[in-house]
């Protein structure tokens, strides 16, 4: 099964702007996003998730469009072309 | 015109076609890249979520305060000082309208749009934090875009 993941800003500095993969069902979101995470960067991975591995309070997911809260992501199974994005707090304008 | 784009926007022009049957009032708000101490700015946005969050913060704007039209312009990539960052123009039939609009929009996008500016100084770079950093205004939970 294969998703697309994109980090924005710092987050994308970290860990790479997008990510294809290949994943295995009933996933969570936010179980594929530490994995991604771990395996790119420390730092990166400490930017999204606190000591207990639960994403810190201002990181923003969505998933096909529609935010998800952290406690969401950590039950929401990814499904086949998810595109999920990762963002910290947004500052334009 | 709504629009998320690298290359600048004619003013000009969008006031004249903002010059419609009905339009009593033009307000146009341009933020632009203030001299900081910075070399440039770069901007980053989440395209294909900014350009419907815009379009659906120009609805609303157009519902809630009677507007006639409204051109929203956010640029990205590399700014120099003084270029412009955003542009918002709206028309009313009245003043009241205009700015008011115009206020709501500007707030709006400044909460809920996937944008990022990142300072660039000759002592490093700096990411600048968002208004809204403990989830009290970011993009809403749970919302179909």
């Amino acid at each position: 099964m294969k998703v697309r993941i994109r980090f924005f800003a710092r987050f994308r500095e970290l860990l790479g702007s997008e990510i294809m993969e290949e994943i295995t069902k009933g996933t969570s979101l936010a179980e594929l996003v530490r994995i991604i995470a771990l395996r790119r960067s420390r730092e990166g991975y400490d930017a999204l998730f606190d000591r207990g591995g639960t994403f810190h309070p201002f990181v923003i997911i969505m998933r096909n469009g529609v935010r998800l809260s952290p406690p969401e992501a950590e039950h929401v199974q990814v499904s086949e072309g998810d595109d999920i994005a990762i963002f910290p707090p947004v500052a334009g304008g | 015109m709504i629009a998320v784009q690298t290359d600048d926007v004619d003013i000009g022009d969008l006031i004249h076609r903002a010059k419609q049957p009905g339009a009593g009032a033009i307000v146009l708000f341009d933020g632009i890249v203030r001299d900081d101490d910075i070399t440039e700015m770069e901007l980053e946005a989440y395209e294909d979520i900014a350009i419907k969050k815009l379009e659906q913060i120009a609805e609303r704007a157009r519902h809630l305060y009677h507007l006639l039209s409204v051109d929203i312009i956010h640029r990205t990539g590399r700014l120099k000082v003084g270029e412009n960052i955003l542009v918002i123009l709206v028309s009313a039939g009245h003043r009241k309208g205009a700015y008011e609009g115009s206020r709501y929009i500007l707030e709006t996008i400044k909460a809920e749009v996937p944008v990022w500016k990142k300072e660039l100084r000759r002592d490093g770079n700096h990411w600048v934090p968002g208004e809204y950093p403990h989830n009290t205004g970011n993009i809403p939970l749970n919302e179909e875009l």
